[in-house]
């Protein structure tokens, strides 16, 4: 699944920190999702448009990668 | 020790970890004393001793639920790991118990069920390990 959060956060000059403690998740957890290495839950997509004022459709799309299915 | 594997993380998963790392301590001290009194005959068999040799295993549950609180609370990319170390952990742990029997048969040195606990943990660390470097 593509995603555009590394794009997002840039535009707000956040780092991986600062997005993982609005999120309340590791900064590790928000790199492997900028970089498609893992896939985020349902609630934390949701955590995240809501974060971007975006619906999840326009931060993620449902394109093929290797992620979760490792 | 598992929040260096375990890199960053929130402070509810911190605070979680470091509870069960704690336990996990006290545990290791308990089952240390305990062995000590009972192997150097220090106690008496009877009541006293059984409650000796009961107390790790008392605090075991302890330390059994605070890392399953912290499993509960974590990040979810967390959960994930510690779940493929679990299991990475866990199925070699059982599958040497099993297998080594038959190269006991054949000769090899007894193993004790301490032995596969050793192999069980061993290779929950390198799952840790792993998990870390794959969703780096």
């Amino acid at each position: 699944m593509k995603n555009r959060l590394k794009v997002l956060r840039a535009e707000r000059d956040w780092t991986q920190a600062h997005l993982a403690r609005e999120l309340d998740v590791s900064r590790q957890t928000v790199n492997a999702i900028e970089t498609g290495k893992y896939d985020p839950s349902l609630p934390l997509a949701f955590s995240i448009a809501a974060l971007f004022e975006q619906s999840i459709e326009e931060i993620f799309s449902p394109e093929q990668s290797n992620s979760n299915r490792r | 020790m598992l929040t260096a594997i375990c890199g960053d993380m929130p402070e509810r998963d911190r605070r979680n970890l470091n509870l069960a790392n704690v336990w996990m301590l006290i545990w290791l001290a308990c089952f240390g004393g305990a062995t000590w009194l009972i192997n150097g005959g220090l106690i008496a068999e009877g009541v006293v001793g059984w409650v000796v040799a009961a107390l790790p295993t008392v605090v075991a549950i302890g330390a059994i639920l605070a890392y399953g609180r912290y499993l509960r609370e974590a990040d979810e990319l967390q959960r994930k790991i510690q779940l493929q170390a679990l299991a990475l952990g866990f199925g070699v742990g059982l599958f040497f118990g099993f297998g080594y029997r038959l190269f006991e048969r054949l000769g090899a040195p007894t193993a004790s069920i301490s032995d596969a606990s050793v192999v069980i943990a061993f290779f929950y660390f390198v799952g840790l390990w792993l998990g870390r470097r794959k969703y780096a």
